[in-house]
């Protein structure tokens, strides 16, 4: 019988691993992928390696790479990227970590307060989750983004369309910054030279980010660092480190077990006193196919958007008012790319470091990509080909031409162009809740874990806010592009792409259209409590979530502890361990072996 | 699985139109006289109840799997001539299926950087994609008729019906019979379909894929159609649905459509071809870096990029 169980290593359930086991609980994180131990040997900086969503080292299937990847029905043109492993998503997200729009919590009175999905507010205050961020904040840690030449010119767009500079880390208005990252800044050689295998560019003759620009390869750099001091904080490098080496930092701390390439099957309840209460969980070993069983006082899912409404389903788990699924939330991006005379650099330094926000409307970052994957974002559209169909869309405007799929020679121009004399920037939409974008499960056969999710958006038909605010950001990324002097600029008008997920077991106010209460402990389950993107209750306005999914998971670690462990929050009165502490390196020279 | 269906003349014509039209007859005219005459049914009414497996009929085992022989590498030359049209869509360069459509380039391109390769290891090897769907798909493939009256080249007319339902049998052998899924031929007939509806001349021509002899915009065109999707193909495939799948089936097209197109691209620009698995190692410069121009010196461990900080601002308050 252990403590507590969490179902899933990815942005959030490390979290609330590494708190509790600070607090000395005896903690198991169970993770259906690989472990990616020693990067050095299982990874490679290159995409089709990497990531391939049916081959990649980075994909969302079992640790046998030779195995095919998990099938998922998405019945539209969409994408879902999401991965398995320890790590989960992050190891391959960009790090960047915004705040939230304070608009999007109850309690708001801003003069822009109409602006949000304000039907489906944060049941809590900003103020209230503030400290929490800064935690987060302090143990990843979060810094100021440095600066490349292709954040440069995306600056220089901003500037040009008169939009200020924000030096807070709360949004208050219109404007732009250099992100605020969990990405270590370069020290030492690190972003001054240029090679390979060059020993100015090893641990600790360079520290931090190397700019080698492989963010979506995993990051294992600078070569020779001890795993939590790579320079992307993805929790395979921050949170999961420390959950393992708990007792080398915390006070009392003990170190949580960690087991991957454990699928959970089922999350078990039994009746108590008239209430539905979690009591453990079974899962699959990958390589063996061997079911395990184990008991717990609490557990916490965080299998992420689309995995944990189906382990919900799968497990029958009560679901009354019908929200288990309902609500996802992807900010329906956008695709723009503007091509440059000049050098961009987009292929070099952390993927995404500069920023734009337009609260009540949602933000726009710049993201620089690989050859293979920047012409596999040119041809996701929505709208047909350009210049051959429309398939009912392809939009004009400040963009050249009717958005939609570059082909052929257009498309090969646009790369021979030069990787590095482009600029791509991300249109992230503060969208609405709806009912109808959902996970259920599919009709098409199971697989070893039973019936497999069918992710439903119904993209043309979302909320009138919605679409206006995709238009209003795509406007304005089209602009910035040409005020940073692109020659040509390509709106490709992407269908879901479903990686900033949220809301899909969301938290809320009301009984009738949230599954988890205010604590994020499941509503018709006690001592069942949700810690990854889906308890998120909105879009959070458009701010990347995955910083708010782990103040909020940090906050829920907290509610866990004085609810069912008679403890006391700490969040408020201790100063956060850096997930960066010599200890953690030293401790886990041992415990990786 | 539908049964095998009725081999009377009036629909072995429109049979023979739709083999025409995903590819298959034209494809294996070369090996035209091999194929050996099936025994038609006298009239459909009377037709006999029709067996439950397909290589049970009228031809003898051994001459079916003489023709099978014949027939595999047949049919994997008539994929590889369709996914080369098609990677050659994200990518072309100095080969012929660039030049068919219409855009031939100098410098290299999808067939230089593997693309067809790529897109047939992934489409058959890697794509989790449920029998459930690909079943019936199938299924549609191998029974569905045409009988839109398209007039057939007299190159295309040499086969006897006989020959033609034999070609059939053998058909529907491999699409359900091999071990795995032959999925890339499932997609290499099923955009040979659309090409024919697109322009029903590239019923034949000098390629042996009708999709391969498509024009760029007409590539464009068929793709349309599955994107749509069409209702005319939705109506051909759905028929063999089981219900609960009916809805899932247009989304899917939707999604094939999206998915064969990025793909492409991916593979047309990635290492994949030069990747050598043993050593985690490139042993050429990829196609799309050297068109790109990323990484000119191959991998590196950094960057010399770091500017500073955006008004030297290092770290921000509240
Ligand atoms: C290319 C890319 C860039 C991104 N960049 C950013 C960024 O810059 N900033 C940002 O905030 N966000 C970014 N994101 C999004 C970010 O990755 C997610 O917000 C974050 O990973 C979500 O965390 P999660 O815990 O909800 O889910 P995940 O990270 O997906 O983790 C879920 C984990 O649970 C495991 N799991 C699922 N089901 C089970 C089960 N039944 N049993 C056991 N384990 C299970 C999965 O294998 C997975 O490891 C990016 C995403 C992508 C794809």
């Amino acid at each position: 019988m252990r403590d507590v169980i969490v179902i899933g290593a990815g942005g959030g359930g490390p979290v609330v691993a590494k708190e509790l086991a600070g607090r000395g609980l005896d903690v198991l994180l169970l993770e259906a992928g690989p472990r990616h131990a020693d990067p050095d040997s299982e990874w490679t900086h290159l995409e089709n390696d990497a990531n391939n969503p049916l081959t990649g080292f980075l994909r969302f299937g079992p640790q046998d790479r030779g195995a095919p990847a998990w099938y998922r029905e998405t019945p539209q043109n969409s994408f879902i990227w999401q991965l398995s492993g320890v790590g989960g998503t992050t190891q391959h997200y960009f790090g960047n970590c915004p705040r939230a729009m304070p608009g999007v919590f109850t309690g708001y009175d801003g003069a822009d307060r109409d602006a949000y999905d304000t039907a489906h507010l944060f049941p809590f205050s900003y103020d209230e989750l503030v400290p929490y961020y800064e935690w987060v904040e302090a143990t990843l840690p979060v810094q100021t983004a440095a600066m490349g030449t292709k954040e440069s010119v995306f600056f220089r767009g901003c500037e040009g369309i008169g939009l200020p500079v924000q030096t807070t880390k709360t949004t208050v208005e219109d404007s732009f910054r250099p992100q605020q990252n969990a990405i270590l800044q370069p020290g030492g050689w690190a972003g001054k030279v240029t090679g390979r295998d060059d020993p100015r560019l090893r641990y600790p003759e360079s520290t931090g980010c190397t700019f080698c620009g492989y963010c979506m390869q995993g990051c294992s750099m600078p070569h020779g660092a001890p795993r939590n001091l790579a320079a992307k904080r993805s929790t395979d490098n921050s949170y999961v480190p420390m959950a393992l080496t708990a007792d080398a930092w915390a006070d009392g701390g003990r170190a949580a077990e960690l087991i991957a390439d454990a699928y959970v099957t089922r999350i078990h309840t039994e009746r108590r006193s008239g209430e539905t209460v979690a009591t453990g969980v079974t899962w699959r070993v990958g390589s063996t196919g061997e079911v395990h069983r184990e008991d717990a006082a609490v557990v916490v899912l965080a299998g992420g958007c689309t995995e944990s409404p189906r382990l919900w389903l799968n497990s029958a788990l009560p679901n009354p008012n019908g929200w288990v699924g309902r609500g996802y939330t992807d900010h329906f991006f956008d695709w723009m790319i503007g091509l440059f005379d000049e050098r961009t650099e987009s292929s070099k330094g952390a993927a995404s470091a500069a920023r734009a926000d337009f609260p009540g409307r949602g933000g726009m970052e710049n993201v620089g990509l690989t050859p293979g994957l920047q012409q596999f974002a040119a041809v996701f559209s929505d709208s047909g080909i350009r210049g051959h169909h429309t398939n009912g869309r392809a939009p004009k405007g400040p963009w050249d031409g009717p958005a939609g799929r570059m082909i052929g020679p257009e498309l090969k121009d646009a790369l021979m162009n030069g990787i590095d004399r482009l600029l791509n920037i991300l249109v992230i939409t503060d969208d609405d809740v709806e009912a109808h974008n959902r996970v259920t499960l599919s009709a098409l056969p199971a697989d070893e874990h039973g019936p497999v999710p069918k992710v439903r958006f119904h993209q043309r038909r979302r909320s009138a806010r919605t679409l206006a605010n995709r238009e209003f950001v795509a406007r304005k990324a089209a602009e910035v592009l040409r005020a940073a002097g692109a020659r040509k600029v390509v709106r490709v008008d992407w269908p879901p792409l479903l990686l900033h997920v949220q809301s899909s077991m969301r938290m809320g106010r009301s009984e009738d259209d949230s599954v988890l209460n205010a604590d994020a402990e499941a509503r018709w389950v006690k001592r069942l409590f949700v810690a990854d993107n889906s308890a998120l209750a909105n879009s959070l306005g458009g701010p990347n979530p995955t910083l708010t999914a782990q103040a909020l998971a940090t906050r829920t670690a907290e509610k866990i502890f004085s609810t069912y462990f008679g403890g006391d929050p700490w969040v408020a009165r201790e100063a956060p361990t850096v997930s960066t502490d010599a200890r953690i390196s030293s401790r886990l020279a041992d415990v990786v072996g | 699985m539908p049964d095998q269906p009725v081999r009377t003349p009036d629909r072995l014509l429109a049979r023979r139109t739709f083999l025409a039209r995903i590819g298959v007859l034209g494809a294996t005219s070369a090996v035209a006289t091999a194929i050996p005459a099936t025994t038609l049914a006298r009239t459909s009414q009377a037709a006999p109840a029709a067996p439950a497996h397909p290589d049970t009929a009228s031809v003898t085992d051994a001459a079916l799997d003489r023709l099978l022989d014949l027939l595999r590498p047949v049919l994997s030359e008539l994929s590889r001539d369709t996914l080369s049209g098609l990677v050659v869509m994200t990518s072309p360069g100095p080969d012929r299926f660039s030049a068919a459509q219409g855009t031939p380039r100098p410098e290299p391109g999808a067939i230089e950087a593997g693309g067809t390769d790529f897109i047939i290891e992934a489409l058959d090897g890697f794509v989790p994609f449920p029998d459930q769907l690909s079943t019936p798909l199938l299924a549609a493939l191998t029974t569905a008729l045409d009988d839109t009256g398209i007039a057939l080249p007299t190159s295309l007319n040499t086969l006897l019906l006989g020959q033609v339902a034999t070609l059939d049998q053998a058909l529907l052998v491999i699409l359900r019979n091999d071990q795995t899924l032959p999925l890339s031929l499932v997609v290499a007939l099923l955009l040979n379909l659309l090409a024919t509806q697109v322009n029903p001349l590239s019923v034949t021509g000098v390629l042996s894929s009708p999709f391969a002899r498509l024009s760029l915009d007409e590539k464009c065109r068929a793709f349309e159609l599955l994107e749509g999707p069409d209702a005319d193909l939705i109506g051909l495939l759905d028929a063999n649905l089981p219900e609960p799948l009916r809805d899932s089936l247009s989304g899917l097209l939707r999604f094939l459509a999206g998915a064969l197109l990025e793909f492409s691209a991916f593979g047309s620009y990635n290492e994949w071809a030069v990747f050598d698995r043993q050593t985690r190692e490139l042993t050429a410069r990829p196609v799309g870096w050297e068109l790109s121009g990323y990484q000119p010196d191959g991998v590196v461990h950094g960057w010399d990029d770091f500017i500073g900080y955006y008004q030297d601002r290092s770290e921000v308050g509240a």
